[in-house]
């Protein structure tokens, strides 16, 4: 009893092991059950069982149901394929004005919607990429063919890569300095040179048109949520759940919605990157002084005023960073959406993955990553630049940039034109390099990948075999070895000790939906290979955030290398371990761990770094020496900083494990793979995705409420 | 009053304790719910005996499917005096488990010696009913058969033709029953 009361959380957590170890012992593997008879083939068997909800047939094999539950949720795919079905084909028809036929046509209201949408999205795209490409189909849109063949010079040429050259210098200078604006140069130069800027700037168009509009619709939200407790309360739960949702799934409802290509691509960013700019313009706006607002108010501003000219100037820093967020959720996106048609540099890096062809992958992944870099610093120097009202400046100070661009234009136009002279056979490369003109190297990386292969062949492949045979597959077996009764307990019970019986509500419910869903097993193999990605992460993440924080240069080089690999679109991770590795668990597990990585170390350094410095001074004047300071002072101050660290790590772990879906893994991933080519495939993607999600959310409401408990308990609330 | 005192009780108890006492009731609460719905959705034991019935039909399928292809394609027989390949007794039977499908050709030859039977298939646009292949474990023999049914001249008939499948047709994926003997 004494020892009870002393160490009351230990014997709590020792009797929910023994449970749980006792229930996994006490239940046997039922004799028909087989992993590939798992309960999502969706195949028609006459041993299987059969129930109807809401009309609805759903079959299963029926185990004991303390080794697995039957899928109680499998209706809801098939659910939500029809209720789809109904929206987009029954529901509300209505007549509609065709310009095509010149009549009206009867059409289901949201048909309608969204083939508007896609119509405007598609002109939007049309646009920027004709500015910068060149064409004609925006002027048709104004006209017809019949007047762009009377006046055939009004087709637009499309921008010289000298001039979006000297823009991309000349912004990042004024943003930044002379170092981004060098890099920004050597970017646009490298993309030109190496014949990847038409796919870059259909990239670049896909962007620009997702990123503005994820911006006003984020801030716009932002902002009604900061004003009304009702639509936040009624955005948060989407909010939390979009953080943890796979893009992935996100596709498959969108394809049977809006249609393949890359109208359907802006739109599915926009679902995936308002979400941050939402948290961020709330959060930024939460965080001006009461005294500010009072200030505006005193001032006689309206609410308008106040919002227009008071909090959103206050709560720019954030806002902006929002920006950012928005910038590099778009990168990401701009590969994942290749997948449902979308044209650019993310779709040439999945073809040539797919024809196994890494140097022309790796080409095309380099692009995507310099682009987002060379974005995420702009954004971010956009967001910590700050406008000097006050300088006495002349007009060629205040407007030097503008005149150089001016200038540049200029310079470029003529270039364009005397490469018309010099390039008279061949292409103008002085107006774009195409695409397979340009310098390529894939052959000097593919044979490199024949060198490693034929050099390191044996040692790869017994590292390989050891891998897989001697660690991935007892794991994995241990998973599935997990009746579902021991599985929900451990749950439950975690629940209930770190976050009492709220806790225990929340993680049964999230864990439920998966356990009645048809896909139990595959959660439990996304689940396996997260889990060891995250272990491995957290080691060399601890490990290496720890080394490093003990120097402040190191920490800073650190910080640096992790904000550059953030920046890359997770797919690219795929190229290097593919190279090494082949098509096997092991490459995702690579990715995993690298990718995953990195929250890991970020988190490790900031929470060391978040130790008071008095702390540290009051420790050295204890006497104690490095490493009891770390032990005993620096740890475990930090320690709850280091969990968020976690936290953000088993959801990059959990997005790529589901992107590693592509190199052929069986987990959940391998099913939206799946239901992106199946037309009734959107509700089995939609689930397999919220399912996905709550996995994250489990381990995330877990880890929150121990870091707050912990917080409180150090007195660093 | 005993009630009370029964709050007051455990409303004294250490909360450490009164958190472990949660985490047991909590535990409880999961496997009672676990024993409801194994009463109401588990099948153990009869599925059990459904999927070994079946595995064991996948293994005897499987056994047939690679004997099949062991076979040389073309027409088997089962008798001796033609160029055609000659089933032993054994073999005859396996063979005839494993045939499932009856062609046209087949059908059409039995129903020479069953004008009406040839009629009815006629009229109602070569519409067979049902086939069936099955071995004949007392004569030691396999048996084909076919029923035609529809409407011949305002009745309704319904005629099933059977007889001693003679030979088979192996495409090296499956066999066919080749002939029927009906006379």
């Amino acid at each position: 009893m004494e020892y009870l009361k002393k160490y009351p959380k230990l014997f709590q957590w020792l009797f929910l092991l023994v449970v749980f170890l006792a229930l996994c012992f006490a239940i046997e593997v039922p004799e028909t059950y087989k992993f590939i008879r798992g309960q999502a083939e969706f195949i028609k068997d006459p041993n299987q069982s059969v129930y109807f909800f809401l009309g609805k047939e759903v079959r299963y094999y029926a185990f004991d149901v303390f080794w697995r539950l039957p899928p109680l949720l499998g209706w809801l795919p098939i659910w939500i394929n029809d209720s789809l079905f109904f929206l987009m084909n029954e529901w509300m028809p209505m007549e509609f004005w065709n310009e095509d036929t010149q009549e009206f046509k009867t059409r289901p209201l949201l048909l309608q919607i969204s083939r508007n949408l896609t119509s405007f999205m598609t002109f939007l795209i049309e646009l920027i990429r004709e500015i910068l490409l060149g064409g004609l189909e925006t002027i048709v849109a104004f006209t017809s063919w019949d007047f762009i063949d009377a006046y055939p010079w009004l087709e637009l040429p499309g921008l010289p890569w000298t001039i979006v050259a000297a823009g991309a210098a000349i912004l990042s200078y004024k943003l930044s300095g002379k170092g981004l604006a060098l890099f920004a140069g050597l970017t646009m130069i490298y993309i030109s040179i190496f014949g990847q800027w038409k796919p870059s700037m259909q990239t670049l168009s896909f962007i620009l048109v997702a990123a503005p509009l994820s911006f006003v619709f984020g801030l716009g939200l932002g902002i009604a949520a900061y004003k009304s407790k009702r639509v936040e309360k009624a955005l948060y739960p989407i909010l939390l759940v979009m953080q943890t949702m796979p893009q992935y799934a996100v596709l498959v409802p969108a394809l049977v919605l809006f249609g393949v290509g890359d109208h359907a691509a802006v739109i599915i960013t926009m679902v995936v990157a308002v979400p941050p700019m939402i948290l961020l313009t709330i959060l930024g706006l939460r965080a001006i002084p009461p005294e500010v607002i009072e200030a505006g108010r005193m001032s006689g501003c309206t609410n308008w005023q106040l919002m227009l000219k008071v909090l959103i100037p206050t709560a720019r820093r954030d806002i902006l960073i929002g920006v950012n967020q928005v910038i590099m959720v778009c990168f990401s996106m701009a590969v994942i959406s290749a997948f449902i048609g979308a044209k650019g540099l993310g779709f040439n890096l999945l073809l040539a993955l797919n024809q196994l062809n890494i140097g022309l992958a790796l080409e095309a992944g380099l692009c995507i990553s310099l682009i987002a870099i060379l974005l995420d610093k702009m954004s971010l120097a956009w967001a910590n630049k700050q406008t000097d009202y006050f300088g006495n400046l002349t007009f060629f100070q205040r407007n030097k940039n503008t005149i150089f661009f001016a200038g540049s234009v200029v310079i470029g136009i003529i270039l364009a034109y005397i490469g018309t002279f010099i390039f008279k056979e061949s292409f103008n490369y002085l107006f774009e390099v195409p695409h397979n003109k340009g310098i390529s190297t894939a052959d000097f990386w593919n044979k490199g990948v024949d060198w490693i292969f034929d050099t390191f062949f044996v040692y790869i492949k017994a590292f390989n075999t050891w891998l897989i045979v001697d660690v991935l597959q007892p794991m994995r077996a241990l998973y599935l070895r997990m009746p579902a009764v021991a599985t929900l307990v451990l749950a439950v019970g975690a629940g209930y000790i770190i976050g009492g019986i709220r806790s225990a509500l929340v993680v049964s419910a999230l864990t439920l939906f998966i356990a009645l869903s048809p896909w139990w097993d595959r959660a439990l193999v996304t689940l396996y290979m997260a889990t060891f990605g995250v272990v491995i992460s957290c080691l060399i993440g601890f490990s290496v955030g720890t080394l490093c924080f003990q120097n402040k240069k190191s920490a800073a080089f650190m910080l640096g290398v992790c904000d550059i690999f953030q920046t890359f679109p997770s797919f690219v991770y795929l190229i290097p371990v593919m190279m090494l590795f082949g098509i096997t668990d092991t490459s995702v597990l690579i990715a995993v761990i690298v990718y995953a990585t990195i929250p890991a170390t970020r988190y490790t350094i900031e929470g060391l770094r978040s130790v008071p410095v008095g702390l540290h001074e009051a420790a050295t004047m204890s006497g104690v020496n490095k490493f009891q300071r770390l032990t005993k002072i620096e740890f475990p101050l930090a320690f709850p900083h280091m969990m968020l660290g976690l936290n953000q790590t088993i959801v990059f772990a959990l997005f790529m494990v589901i992107i590693g879906a592509f190199i052929g893994t069986e987990d959940l991933g391998q099913y939206i793979l799946k239901a992106l080519s199946d037309k009734n495939g959107a509700g089995i993607g939609l689930t397999l995705g919220i399912c996905v999600a709550f996995i994250g959310l489990i381990f995330d409401n877990l880890i929150r409420t121990w870091v707050n408990q912990r917080k409180k308990h150090l007195g660093i609330a | 009053m005993l009630k009370k005192n029964y709050n007051y009780k455990i409303k004294d108890l250490p909360e450490s304790l009164k958190q472990f006492i949660g985490l047991i009731i909590i535990t409880l609460i999961v496997i009672i719910s676990f024993s409801i719905l194994n009463g109401m959705f588990g099948e153990g034991d009869e599925l059990v005996k459904r999927m070994k019935i079946e595995e064991e039909r996948i293994a005897e399928e499987r056994k047939l499917n690679k004997l099949i292809s062991s076979l040389p394609s073309g027409i088997l027989v089962t008798f001796d005096g033609t160029d055609h390949y000659k089933l032993t007794d054994e073999v005859y039977e396996q063979v005839c488990n494993a045939t499932k499908l009856i062609p046209q050709r087949a059908i059409m030859g039995a129903n020479f010696l069953n004008f009406r039977a040839h009629e009815l298939y006629t009229i109602n646009g070569n519409k067979i009913d049902e086939t069936f292949v099955k071995w004949d474990q007392e004569k030691g023999k396999c048996f084909a058969g076919f029923t035609v049914s529809g409407n011949n001249v305002g009745v309704d008939e319904s005629i099933t033709i059977s007889g001693e499948a003679l030979s088979f047709l192996s495409t090296g994926i499956d066999t066919r029953v080749y002939f029927i003997k009906n006379f």
